[in-house]
C-alpha cells in the first residue's frame, strides 16, 4: 500500500521535473568545461582556484546556458606535451567546447595550434603573454577562438612610446636582451617610436654573457641619440648602462619593466638616473578590482597576491557568460563568436559575481549585450583576442622606486589606438 | 672605426694578461686548464676584500687618484691580490691537479680542471652573491680625444694598458735574462732532459703556477676596473683567454699577448662587419681561421 503512494508521488515528481524542463532554469543537465592548468607548482593551484570560483559562483546563479557547469581540471605541469595530452583528452573524450588555460604560452600555444583550433574549441587563457598569439591572429590561424585575459608586452612599448612623445624626444637608440623577450620588446618599441614619430637611430643586441659591452655601446653612441631605449635584465643592463654614461651617452633613458630592480639603481648610481623613467603594466584601480579582492579574501582568507588570479577569474567569468549568450548547445565558435556580447563598452555594466551573473542572464535573453566589469578591469579584447591593461611609468628614487603616471585601462587604450 | 680599433686594444691588455698564465700552464703542465680564467675572478674579488679592508684601515689611502677612479688602496689591493691568487693556484695544484697528474690522463686533467671551475665559480658567488659588485660606484668619465671622429678613451683604460704593458715587459726580462727564465723554457723543452741537468722540476712547476696566478689577478682587478664584477665574469672570460692563447701559438708568451690585442681588436671591429646578435662567435672564428692556416697558431712550434 505504502510502495504504491510512493511509487505515485515519484511518478508525480518525475512528471513534474519532466514538464520543467522545458523552462529556461532547468536544473537537470550537467555542461562541461575544461582547464589545462600547472596545478602540480605551488603559484599554479591558486589560478586553478579561482577558476573553480568563479564557476562556483556562477552554478549559484543557476549555471550558464541552462545547465550547471562541471569545470574538468588537468594538469600541464608547465610541460608543452603534457598540456597537449590533458586538452586532447578533454576535447575528445569530455567533449568540451570551452577550454580554461594553459598558463605559459610555450603550453598554451600548441594546445591552440593542435588541438583547440582542429577541435573548433574556444580557448581562453588568463596569463600567456607572448605576442606570437598576435601573430597567430593577425595571420588568420586561431579562427577567432583564442582570447587571453593577460595583457602582451605590447602595452608596455606603448606606453614607452608615449614617455618618449611626452619628453619630446626626436631621436632614440634601442638596446635590447638579444632572447625572445628583448627582441619582442625591440621590434614593437621601433613600430610604436615610428608611429608617435620619434626616430630609432638604431637598435643594438646586448648578447647575455659577454665580458664587455663597450662596442655595442660605442655602435648605438656612434648615432649620438638624444634618449636611449633599454630592454634589458639588470646584469647586463648595469654594465651596458655604466658603459654608456661612462662615454658621455644622454641619461634621457626609458626603460621596460626588467630594471625595477635596486640592484640596478644602486650600481648605476640614482645620480645618473635623474633623467631614467621606467614603464610597467598595472592592476586596474576600479571598484570591480575592489569587489573582486574582498571576494577573494572572504573565499580563501588570503589577498589574491599571486600571480594571474584575477586573470584567471575574469577569463573563467567570461567564457561562462559567452556560453550563457550563445546559448544550449552552442559550439565552440559560436560561444567565442558570443564573448563580443559579453564585453561590449556599450553594453549594460555588470559585476563579477553571482548577482551580476544572474542581470546578464536576463539582458542577453532579452537580446542586450552586457560590459562585464572584472577583477582586471573592464575586460575588452581586441580582433586578436588580445587585451589591454593600465599601466604605470615609474623613477627610481632615494627610497626605491616611485610612481610617476598611471595610465588608467582607457588611457592605454586610447593612446594604442592612435598609434594604428 | 678609429674608436673600436682603440677600444680593442684596451680590451686587449686584460686579455693579454689571462693569456699568459694560461699559454705557460698549458705549455708546461700540458693539459687545457678551463679553470684558468676563475683565477681572473678569484683575483679581482680578493682585491674587492682588500681594498675594502686597507680603505677602513688607511682612509688616506681610500682617496681617488685623479683623474683615475683607482685609489691608493685598490694599488696595495693589486699586489696582495696577485700574491693570494698565486699561492690559491699552488694550493689548488697541490690538492686536485698534481693528485690528478699522478693518477689520470690528459683527459682527466681537462675534466678536473672544468670541476674546478665550477667549484670557485660557485663559491664565490655563495660568497659575495650573484648581483654585479664594482670597485667604485662613482662613473669615472671618458675623455674626449677627437671630435671628430668622436674617439672617446676612459684614464682608467690607459692606466690598464700601461701597466699590463710593464708587465708583460718585466715577464719578458725574466723569461729572456735569468737563469729562471732558461730553466722553464727547458722544462717545456722536455720536462726528464731538463731535470738531468739539474732543473728542479717542482719549484719550476711552482713558480708557474705563481706567475700564472699572479696575472690572472691583475687581469681580473683590470677587467672589474674597466666592467664590473660579478661571479659568471671567469665564465664570460675563458672563451676570449683561450682565443688568444690558441691564436699565439701555446707556449708563446708573446704570441699570447698578440692573440689577446687580436682578441680584443677582432671583438670591438666585430659589430662594424657583423649584426649585434652574432658578435659572440667572434673568438670562435678566429680560432678556426688560425687553426686552418696555423694549426700551431701565429707563435706556436709543432712539438711530438
Amino acid at each position: 500500500m505504502s510502495m504504491t503512494k510512493k511509487l505515485g508521488a515519484g511518478f508525480g515528481l518525475a512528471l513534474s521535473v519532466t514538464m520543467m524542463s522545458g523552462a529556461a532554469y532547468a536544473q537537470d543537465c550537467t555542461t562541461k568545461i575544461g582547464a589545462v592548468l600547472p596545478t602540480s607548482v605551488d603559484w599554479g593551484r591558486p589560478i586553478a582556484e579561482t577558476a573553480q570560483f568563479a564557476v562556483d559562483q556562477v552554478n549559484a546563479a543557476g549555471g550558464a546556458a541552462g545547465c550547471q557547469i562541471e569545470m574538468v581540471l588537468r594538469d600541464t605541469q608547465v610541460d608543452p606535451k603534457v598540456g597537449v595530452d590533458a586538452a586532447k583528452a578533454l576535447v575528445d573524450l569530455e567533449g568540451v567546447n570551452v577550454l580554461l588555460g594553459a598558463v605559459s604560452s610555450g603550453v598554451s600555444m600548441p594546445i591552440l595550434t593542435s588541438v583547440t583550433v582542429p577541435g573548433g574549441v574556444m580557448q581562453m587563457s588568463c596569463c600567456s603573454s607572448s605576442t606570437a598569439f598576435t601573430t597567430l591572429a593577425e595571420e588568420g590561424k586561431t579562427n577567432g577562438l583564442w582570447f587571453r585575459t593577460f595583457a602582451t608586452t605590447g602595452v608596455q612599448s606603448a606606453v614607452g612610446a608615449k614617455v618618449a612623445q611626452d619628453k619630446g624626444y626626436k631621436t632614440i637608440a634601442v638596446l635590447y636582451k638579444n632572447d625572445d623577450w628583448g627582441q619582442d620588446m625591440a621590434r614593437q618599441i621601433a613600430a610604436d617610436f615610428a608611429a608617435v614619430g620619434v626616430e630609432v637611430t638604431t637598435s643594438v643586441a646586448i648578447n647575455d654573457g659577454q665580458p664587455s659591452y663597450r662596442a655595442e655601446v660605442t655602435e648605438a653612441l656612434s648615432t649620438q641619440p638624444e634618449a636611449l631605449y633599454l630592454a634589458l635584465y639588470p646584469a647586463e643592463g648595469t654594465a651596458a648602462v655604466r658603459e654608456w654614461i661612462s662615454l658621455g651617452g644622454t641619461q634621457n633613458m626609458i626603460m621596460a619593466n626588467a630594471l625595477k630592480s635596486d640592484e640596478f639603481r644602486d650600481n648605476v648610481g640614482l645620480q645618473y638616473l635623474g633623467n631614467a623613467l621606467g614603464t610597467d603594466t598595472a592592476s586596474p584601480r576600479a571598484d570591480s578590482a575592489d569587489a573582486f579582492r574582498a571576494a577573494y579574501v572572504e573565499r580563501f582568507e588570503s589577498e589574491p597576491n599571486g600571480p594571474g588570479l584575477a586573470n584567471s577569474y575574469d577569463a573563467t567569468m567570461i567564457a561562462l557568460l559567452a556560453m550563457e549568450a550563445a546559448g544550449k548547445d552552442a559550439s565552440g565558435a559560436e560561444i567565442a563568436a558570443a564573448v563580443a556580447r559579453v564585453t561590449d563598452p556599450d553594453g549594460t555594466a555588470v559585476s563579477a559575481d553571482t548577482a551580476g551573473f544572474t542581470s546578464a542572464k536576463e539582458i542577453l535573453a532579452g537580446g542586450g549585450t552586457v560590459m562585464f566589469q572584472g577583477a582586471t578591469g573592464n575586460v575588452r579584447f581586441d580582433g586578436n583576442g588580445d587585451v589591454s591593461a593600465p599601466a604605470v611609468v615609474w623613477s627610481f628614487s632615494e627610497s626605491g622606486i616611485e610612481e610617476v603616471e598611471f595610465l588608467s585601462l582607457d588611457d592605454v587604450d586610447a593612446f594604442i589606438a592612435s598609434l594604428q | 672605426m678609429i674608436q673600436n680599433l682603440i677600444d680593442g686594444v684596451l680590451t686587449g691588455s686584460y686579455i693579454s694578461l689571462g693569456a699568459i698564465g694560461l699559454t705557460l700552464v698549458m705549455h708546461i703542465l700540458r693539459f687545457a686548464n678551463f679553470s684558468h680564467a676563475e683565477l681572473l675572478s678569484l683575483g679581482a674579488y680578493a682585491a674587492l676584500v682588500c681594498d675594502a679592508l686597507v680603505s677602513a684601515l688607511v682612509p688616506v689611502f681610500a682617496v681617488k687618484l685623479a683623474p683615475l677612479s683607482l685609489t691608493g688602496a685598490l694599488i696595495v689591493a693589486i699586489f696582495v691580490s696577485m700574491v693570494f691568487t698565486g699561492l690559491s693556484a699552488l694550493v689548488i695544484d697541490r690538492l686536485v691537479f698534481k693528485r690528478v697528474r699522478e693518477k689520470g690522463q690528459e683527459l682527466s686533467m681537462v675534466f678536473a680542471s672544468f670541476g674546478m671551475a665550477l667549484i670557485i665559480r660557485n663559491v664565490i658567488g655563495l660568497v659575495f652573491g650573484l648581483s654585479p659588485e664594482l670597485y667604485s660606484k662613482d662613473i669615472a668619465f671618458a675623455m674626449i680625444l677627437s671630435r671628430d671622429p668622436l674617439i672617446l678613451v676612459k684614464p682608467d683604460q690607459i692606466f690598464v694598458l700601461v701597466a699590463a704593458l710593464v708587465l708583460m715587459f718585466l715577464l719578458h726580462l725574466i723569461l729572456s735574462r735569468t737563469t729562471f727564465g732558461y730553466s722553464l723554457r727547458a722544462v717545456a723543452e722536455n720536462p726528464s732532459l731538463a731535470q738531468v741537468n739539474g732543473v728542479n722540476l717542482q719549484r719550476t712547476i711552482m713558480a708557474v703556477w705563481l706567475i700564472g696566478g699572479g696575472l690572472a689577478a691583475v687581469a681580473g682587478i683590470f677587467y672589474g676596473l674597466s666592467h664590473q664584477l660579478i661571479p659568471v665574469m671567469g665564465r664570460d672570460l675563458v672563451l676570449p683567454i683561450f682565443a688568444a692563447t690558441i691564436v699565439g701559438g701555446i707556449g708563446s708568451v708573446y704570441g699570447a699577448v698578440l692573440g689577446g690585442f687580436i682578441v680584443g681588436i677582432a671583438g670591438n671591429l666585430a659589430l662594424v662587419v657583423l649584426p649585434s646578435g652574432y658578435t659572440p662567435s667572434v673568438p670562435f672564428l678566429l680560432i678556426i681561421v688560425v687553426l686552418i692556416l696555423r694549426p700551431h697558431g701565429l707563435f706556436g712550434e709543432a712539438r711530438a
